[in-house]
């Protein structure tokens, strides 16, 4: 009784609210299921990356000589390797390696940078131009050529391609930072603050700081994808570890020589490279949209 | 929504990243992509062999564009100590001597030679019609010098100091007569002679330039040096006089070809697929996942060719434990299954090796094959017996030590080496062992100044079973280790013995004896033969090799 005349009610009620709900859908439809998609796939690949065994169907190190470079089939959905491993199973195990290099990477370079930026910006001064001619001569050196020189000069190890691709973007958050911080410091309600006579420290921790971080925020979240990827370009050029599970960049590296007779083997890390930092900088994009001032406004 | 516009900019911006780096990285073989395998031609199964080609005539003229897979270190004979230069070095300069296949020495530079009754000096008669490239004569002074420059420590020799030991001094007899005095009889010399690293260099040359001849080598071969682009390619021109080929050609005089580039593409699917995209006309060492398809290329035509030496061979670090007791390393023998690694990477084109020499050289024993047949579970007996106890994560424990084995190898994966790890690795689990696998790109360090492995494979082409003296027998004191770190009594003898035994047959039995007591300790796990690969356009006839799998290029022409 009481839930049919619930249920009356919602479909009385939901008969003008529909047509604006199809309406809205309509409006909406392309981005948010954009959005959707990229959140499931996004999921999918952290799940994997934390519970791996539990998604892929057979041991990432099985090598079943007797199926070597079978094609992708029911059994083996993304076919098996040269070594006769499973690549679906090889893939979400080695999402694990790739994933912590995206995301410890940004963590290290972004906390490192913001740090030399906010005190660079705020103290200003003889700081400023030292911190800030040291990151200009990081600048000069283009990315991935810098992770290049780390990761070659610190040997293969997980913990150097971190370090190396966090390196190679330190000066971007750093210079980000910088501005922001700068911006904020000029604003009248530092100023306001400052004549009341709270001391400098306390500015800083209380207003500038906080006011700072949402561009820090979106960097980072778009950051996660390039960090993937130079971290898959290291371990792809040999740079990176050497381990049972390979990660991503090292399987598209395994794989290429059998490009023209095994297409499936690098093919598929590929893909999972692409869908992954494509995911990624979508939500990226609306982390941005969300903490843009002059777009809630509007 | 103001500035919607820029939303999908960002994220598209992105997205082409990331597709164009993940294209990039995986089109590094784009090369490649034509396909070949749709030519569906003969599939002649055996290598089609210059046999097949011998109803065309020869034409003179025509340029050889010929990718190598790696770059030569030097092109001075006596100073380089790789197998690709040595592909180059053969254009360039010859030898005294020639060997052909199955070890027979004929002549080439010299025309006849004779050895003292103790087996310690050489005479040899040359021919007097020879001029080096730069109109240097040949004669007696050039052999001496060539000699003498390999043991004078200021030309820093490489592997060729240690093809020309035992040789001491060289006496001028006439000016076309030259002796060779040894300080001790070695059956392996004549042999050595014909190698390419003892070529004979020009002395005007090599003294005028000392450091720098590599740079301008010059020798008595039937090309001449043109130019060396670093890492992009070498060019040799035809040696127009040249007119003293051994008998392993069939053109005694200059050869055909007018030129022969040779391309540096280190890139194994580029490389393969520029002779399929006619970008060159040939490419060596063919990865075993494109031999199938290039046999089924109607344009396409692959040279094949064993090399002869000692195979690739993993070798057991004696001074580690455990591997120092031979319980250890019979598990390791019967644990890694040799065969289903070479019948899965390399697919049936690579020869398993059964024996610390490969098929084809002196005294090769070939009952050692299918001798060794995996059998995990008397491995697994074996190391119970020394007291190795299975822990709880699988891997065995003894007095609180873990049973690892460090298996280093080295940076590019050349040949697939360290997919060879990376199943070795696989399939040492069951029985308990971890391996730890190191890949390095200095393999000098890791392995020959720190002695810092348990397992480590190498490979050599060479021509004599001597060639195992300098793998197994003692080192000096003070002296770098041998691969194995061995240092057994027993086979020292039959090495010592083996490097002056005159009787060819006793010789033999002595070499037979040597690769079972080597097998027999476990001392290494052969893996496999490497056969020379060379994909060629069907326009190229002629190609062919010499004993130990060197191509020769006199006789090659281009058939349009």
């Amino acid at each position: 009784m009481k839930q049919a005349v619930i249920g009356k009610q919602v479909w009385q009620g939901s008969r003008a609210e529909g047509a604006a709900k199809i309406r809205k859908l309509k409006r909406l439809a392309p981005a948010d299921l954009l959005l959707y998609a990229a959140a499931v796939i996004v999921l999918f690949i952290i799940s994997c990356a934390l519970f791996p065994s539990l998604i892929a169907p057979y041991s990432p190190t099985l090598m079943n000589t007797d199926q070597i470079m079978q094609p992708p089939s029911l059994q083996h959905v993304f076919g098996t390797d040269y070594f006769g491993r499973d690549v679906f199973s090889v893939v979400v195990h080695g999402s694990r390696d790739s994933l912590l290099i995206g995301f410890v990477s940004v963590l290290v370079g972004c906390v490192t940078g913001g740090a030399i930026g906010a005190v660079a910006g705020y103290i200003g001064g003889v700081v400023d131009a030292v911190f800030m001619r040291l990151i200009d001569v990081l600048m000069t050196i283009p990315g991935v050529l810098l992770a290049l020189a780390i990761a070659a000069a610190l040997g293969p190890s997980l913990m150097n391609v971190v370090l190396a691709v966090a390196a190679a973007s330190i000066p971007g958050y750093a210079r980000v930072m910088r501005g922001q911080i700068m911006s904020i410091k000029g604003r009248p309600f530092i100023t306001a603050s400052r004549s009341i006579g709270t001391s400098s420290l306390s500015i800083f921790v209380r207003h500038v700081l906080p006011n700072s971080l949402s561009p820090m925020f979106v960097m980072a979240a778009i950051g996660i994808g390039t960090a993937i990827l130079t971290g898959a370009g290291l371990n792809f050029l040999g740079l990176g570890t050497i381990k049972e599970i390979p990660d991503w960049g090292a399987l598209l590296s395994q794989g290429r020589g059998y490009l023209t007779v095994a297409w499936w083997i690098c093919t598929f890390p590929g893909l999972a490279i692409t869908l992954f930092v494509l995911s990624i900088n979508i939500l990226g994009d609306k982390v941005r949209d969300q903490l843009d001032p002059k777009q809630s406004r509007a | 929504m103001s500035t919607a516009y820029s939303k999908p900019a960002v994220w598209m911006k992105m997205t082409s990243l990331a597709l164009a780096v993940t294209l990039v990285l995986v089109g590094c073989s784009g090369g490649a992509g034509k396909s070949s395998a749709t030519n569906g031609g003969s599939a002649a199964g055996a290598a089609p062999s210059t046999a097949a080609e011998q109803s065309s005539t020869p034409v003179a003229g025509g340029e050889l564009s010929y990718a190598l897979a790696t770059s030569p270190d030097q092109l001075d004979p006596h100073r380089s100590g790789l197998a690709v230069a040595v592909r180059v070095i053969r254009t360039l300069y010859d030898t005294l001597v020639v060997q052909l296949p199955g070890g027979e020495i004929k002549p080439w530079l010299a025309t006849e030679w004779s050895i003292s009754e103790d087996g310690k000096s050489y005479t040899f008669k040359l021919r007097q019609d020879v001029k080096f490239q730069d109109g240097t004569p040949f004669n007696a002074e050039a052999v001496k010098y060539s000699f003498d420059r390999i043991i004078d420590p200021e030309t820093k020799a490489a592997n060729a100091l240690a093809l020309v030991r035992p040789y001491e001094s060289s006496e001028v007899i006439d000016e076309y007569t030259v002796k060779l005095n040894l300080s001790e009889p070695s059956q392996a010399f004549l042999g050595n002679v014909s190698q390419a690293l003892l070529s004979i260099v020009s002395p005007t040359a090599a003294k005028k330039d000392g450091d720098q001849f590599t740079k301008h080598p010059i020798g008595t071969g039937p090309f001449k040096f043109v130019k060396w682009d670093e890492n992009s390619e070498i060019v040799v021109e035809k040696n127009p006089d040249y007119n003293w080929a051994p008998e392993t050609v069939s053109q005694q005089g200059a050869p055909n070809l007018d030129k022969i580039i040779f391309k540096i593409v280190p890139e194994e699917a580029t490389r393969i697929g520029s002779v399929q995209s006619g970008q060159v006309l040939a490419a060596e060492t063919v990865p075993p996942q494109n031999i199938l398809s290039l046999k089924n290329d109607a344009n396409s035509q692959l040279y094949q060719a064993n090399t002869v030496g000692l195979p690739y061979t993993l070798f057991i670090n004696h001074s580690k434990a455990p591997w120092n007791e031979l319980k250890a390393r019979q598990a390791l023998q019967l644990g890694i299954n040799v065969e289903a690694i070479v019948k899965t990477l390399y697919l049936g084109t690579y020869e398993q090796a059964w024996s610390p020499l490969s098929p084809g050289i002196f005294g090769y024993d070939a009952s050692l094959e299918g001798g060794v047949k995996p059998d995990i579970e008397k491995a697994k007996q074996l190391l119970d017996e020394l007291g190795w106890k299975a822990g709880a994560d699988g891997i065995r424990e003894k007095d609180g030590k873990k049973l690892t084995l460090h298996y280093v190898d080295g940076s590019p994966n050349r040949e697939k080496r360290n997919d060879i790890a990376a199943i070795v690795q696989q399939q040492l689990k069951p029985l308990g062992i971890q391996v730890d696998v190191e890949i390095t790109k200095d393999v000098a360090t890791v392995v020959y100044a720190n002695n810092n492995y348990d397992l480590y494979g190498n490979s050599q082409v060479n021509s004599d079973p001597n060639a195992l003296y300098s793998i197994y027998h003692t080192t000096a004191p003070g002296a770098r280790q041998n691969l194995p770190n061995l240092s057994d009594p027993e086979l020292d003898k039959l090495l010592e013995d083996g490097a002056t035994q005159q009787d060819q047959t006793k010789r033999e039995a002595i070499y037979k004896e040597a690769q079972q007591l080597i097998i027999k300790k476990a001392v290494i796990i052969p893996i496999y033969v490497f056969p020379y690969t060379v994909a060629a356009s069907k326009k190229v006839q002629g190609l062919a090799f010499d004993s130990l799998g060197y191509p020769i290029f006199n006789d090659v022409y281009i058939a349009e």
